[in-house]
């Protein structure tokens, strides 16, 4: 296969991922196990049988949705009303979520009331993490999910099966951070495009098939010198639950950024940490469940032993990045809430950023332009500054 | 129905609620005495964790209530603007907005802002300002992650050095078929779960004050709450008379006493002369409002710029707000489960059946035997703009009273504490839409 080709079939699976866990469906006769980001464990359900998939958000315009939620609710979770409503969750065999951001909660009720046949289960994960019994709340959560599969599929599920499902996921994870090296160093050309479907399709296809079409584009990136690139490098944080527009990653780039790094849901967040691969698995996923707040601290979590600012402006420094591109999906609140405090840092320390808010509904695309352009300038001007002072 | 029309009606408030007023400013009052009084603060939000700090001898602000109060005295747009001038977007909680921004006032304040009392700061438009600074924060927040949040980023911009305390509160959803309201094996897990993070809770703050707890002190406390709840349940019960002798609007004022007021006689008192006055009202045949033509129920939280403006709104329409889900499904409403000699479950019972901590089959069960109860004609949905707690099931809750009751809805969208959301002529005509319907349904002789 060509990268090309490999590309197109990631591609697939990241922009119609309920068409094709559909196929997958029909195809291997397994049941398909829908969940909210963005904790929920899908080792658990994989060692069930199941295919676990990550719901998205989707590119349709919100309709019949608008009679069941209000407007003033983050694209995400509008969009996942809407494709319950137009019966898209229908062929789900179960939606099993933990995160109980309060409007992904607003959708869970009304999924569940459109969705009359279908398991829809909730194993609230503690959002505080530096409690006492923050692990051992984790565990039991852990337990329950555990128990509602094998309620599901009418057998315990097996511990070695768990074992070989997070050694499964703990390679994709280390495969897809494996393409995040030879980006960051320069190694490899990645578009922020490409990045990102890289891992949305690991969300929603099955890991071995996906860890085989990586391993495929390793070896074809490996074959290839990467061409330097001029511009500045640019590192993008924020947008949780759903992934950002497409055509604001390559409007980004076509204005002379290139992103080299990022701490994105739907991207680096969701890769960054690996499962123990010994001792109980329960012990093990919820072990990963804090440590995974440790490495990229995310702002739906409270906890006072990570910093989210300051591992942004670490993160920056590791991967050489000239400015901070903050993507914030209008409406989310843990964002709203911790953004200041990165503002602050940032100012303090003198690093550039520029926070874009995005929506559904991608409006005035032209003066988002403007503000990247000019923010690109002032990076450069800064950057070249910094270079004559140094 | 065009309001400009018709003489101007007003709400006959409970004559009770001025000793409300005088209950909320001593308590006020206390707070900012604190420091001078060598007490240590507690601010917090969410459920009423208040009891627990009053037997430790520690004053309390709890998030919610200080912007509500500092709305309602419109006291609240220093600490607001002081917020978004930190980065606080619009969108946020505007409570949390608010309490947040005067955490912000609260580092900026100069000296001369320490030891104001309640009164020089009210008179002077600072309550924002001087409101005196945390010595702990203890989170409690059910079902909306906000609250949580608003918690720690108050912790963080005190620099991290105040003490913290996180009580994790489960959502009561019911994957299991046994769920029930107030039942089954999730429900019973989560209260104990609820007890052992009470119980810690104690813990932390016999850290802070570096004294025993008072469980003693703690029973004493709440069986004044236990009281003062069950009078005030009777008391709102008492409104299935027609015409209701209250209103929505006055159980919505009457709420510091079961929210953060400190229990002891007052409360009861309070709550026995309200009763006796509900009582007397029904003897009388003397309403809440004017003239009782519709009686409607009030989904969602309160506007707090709003109470008094939409009680005598709501008057002129000849319509009376007789119940709601803020006031009649919260509050030590569920009173009965508190046992006096351990006090911890009941009170973990009444946080995790708060208004917003039910899923929505749950909470719309609750909701439809309190339409039938109170013979309810329709429904107002005040969809607060920032509380997505409060309006996440609301187009749920709509459809079942439709459906179930029959019920024509109305939803208007405002605010908390931010004014700005509110939008009076859209309110106006969703609401005289809504009572047309009424009409054309008492008409055919389909209404309740």
């Amino acid at each position: 296969m060509s990268i090309d080709a490999i590309y197109s079939a990631f591609e697939r699976a990241a922009e119609q991922p309920l068409e094709s866990a559909k196929a997958w469906k029909q195809t291997h006769g397994t049941r398909v196990v829908g969940s909210f980001p963005m904790h929920f464990p899908g080792e658990l359900a994989h060692a069930a049988g199941c295919l676990p998939v990550i719901l998205q958000e989707n590119h349709e315009p919100i309709t019949v949705g608008h009679g069941m939620i209000y407007p003033f609710y983050c694209g995400f979770t509008r969009s996942v009303v809407d494709q319950a409503c137009k019966g898209d969750y229908d062929f789900l065999d179960a939606i099993m979520f933990g995160d109980h951001c309060v409007q992904v909660l607003g959708a869970a009720d009304v999924v569940r009331a459109k969705l009359p046949n279908t398991r829809v289960h909730f194993y609230q994960l503690i959002s505080s993490m530096s409690d006492p019994w923050s692990l051992g709340r984790a565990r039991e959560t852990f337990l329950n999910l555990k128990e509602g599969l094998e309620e599901m599929i009418g057998h315990p599920i097996d511990e070695e099966a768990t074992h070989a499902s997070i050694r499964l996921f703990n390679k994709n994870r280390q495969l897809l951070r494996k393409l995040y090296d030879l980006r960051r160093a320069g190694d490899a050309r990645i578009t922020a495009k490409q990045m990102q479907i890289l891992v949305k399709s690991s969300m929603v296809m099955d890991k071995a098939a996906h860890n085989d079409l990586l391993g495929r584009l390793l070896a074809e990136i490996e074959k290839t010198k990467a061409i330097s690139q001029r511009g500045m490098r640019v590192y993008l944080s924020g947008h949780f639950c759903q992934s950002p527009k497409i055509g604001v990653l390559d409007m980004i780039e076509e204005c002379g950024g290139i992103v080299v790094d990022d701490d994105l849901y739907h991207g680096q967040r969701y890769i960054s940490t690996d499962v123990d691969e010994t001792g109980d698995p329960l012990d093990a996923l919820a072990k990963w469940y804090l440590e995974r707040n440790l490495k990229v601290p995310c702002p739906t979590r409270v906890d006072q032993n990570a910093d989210w600012e300051n591992y942004l402006l670490d993160a920056m420094e590791r991967s050489r990045a000239d400015g901070m591109i903050v993507l914030m999906a209008k409406f989310c609140e843990p964002h709203m809430y911790y953004y200041p405090e990165i503002k602050e840092a940032f100012e303090k320390r003198g690093v550039p950023h520029l926070l874009i808010e995005t929506e559904h509904e991608l409006n005035s695309f032209e003066g988002l332009r403007t503000r990247v352009e000019t923010f690109l300038e002032v990076v450069k001007r800064q950057s070249a500054a910094r270079r004559i002072a140094a | 129905m065009n309001a400009i029309a018709q003489p101007l009606k007003k709400a006959n408030r409970l004559k009770t609620s001025s000793l409300n007023n005088k209950m909320v400013n001593d308590y006020w009052t206390d707070v900012f005495n604190a420091k001078a009084e060598g007490k240590l603060v507690c601010w917090y939000e969410g459920v009423a964790i208040n009891p627990l700090m009053q037997a430790a001898d520690i004053r309390w602000v709890h998030g919610e209530a200080w912007s509500a109060l500092l709305a309602a005295r419109n006291n609240e747009q220093e600490a607001q603007t002081a917020a978004e001038h930190r980065g606080y977007m619009k969108e946020l909680c505007s409570y949390a907005r608010t309490h947040i921004g005067c955490g912000v006032l609260a580092q900026n304040r100069g000296v001369e802002a320490s030891g104001s009392s309640f009164s020089d700061a009210l008179g002077a438009g600072k309550l924002g300002e001087r409101i005196p600074a945390p010595d702990m924060f203890i989170s409690a927040y059910p079902y909306c992650s906000t609250g949580q949040q608003w918690d720690e980023m108050l912790f963080r911009l005190f620099g991290k050095k105040v003490p913290i305390f996180n009580i994790s509160v489960p959502w009561v959803w019911g994957n299991k078929p046994d769920a029930i309201y107030l039942g089954g094996t999730e429900f019973n897990e989560a209260k104990q779960y609820m007890v052992k993070q009470l119980r810690a809770c104690t813990k932390f703050i016999e850290e802070q004050t570096g004294k025993k707890y008072n469980w003693d002190s703690l029973g004493e406390i709440m069986s004044y709450t236990k009281t003062a709840g069950r009078l005030r349940m009777e008391a709102m019960e008492l409104c299935n008379a027609k015409p209701a002798p209250a209103s929505f609007f006055d159980w919505t004022t009457s709420l510091a006493p079961v929210n953060f007021i400190p229990g002891g006689p007052g409360i009861v008192e309070y709550f026995e002369k309200t009763k006796a006055e509900i009582v007397q009202r029904i003897a009388d045949n003397e309403g809440g409002i004017p003239q009782e033509k519709y009686r409607l129920f009030w989904d969602g939280i309160m506007n707090w710029n709003k109470i008094g403006w939409l009680a005598n709104k709501f008057a002129n329409y000849d319509a009376n707000m007789v119940a709601g889900r803020y006031t009649h499904m919260g509050f030590w409403h569920e009173h009965e489960s508190i046992d006096l000699n351990d006090p911890l479950e009941g009170m973990a019972v009444n946080y995790l059946v708060c208004p917003i901590n039910l899923s929505a089959p749950l909470m719309i069960e609750q909701i439809i035997k309190l339409c039938k109860h109170y013979e309810i004609d329709g429904m107002v949905l005040h969809a607060a703009r920032t509380c997505r707690a409060f309006s996440n099931p609301q187009y749920l809750i709509a459809d079942a009273v439709q459906k179930r009751l029959g019920l024509p809805v109305a939803m208007i969208e405002g605010d908390m504490v931010d004014e700005s959301f509110y939008k009076d002529e859209l309110v106006n005509s969703r609401i005289e839409a809504m009572l047309e319907s009424i009409e054309a349904r008492k008409r055919v002789g389909i209404a309740a």
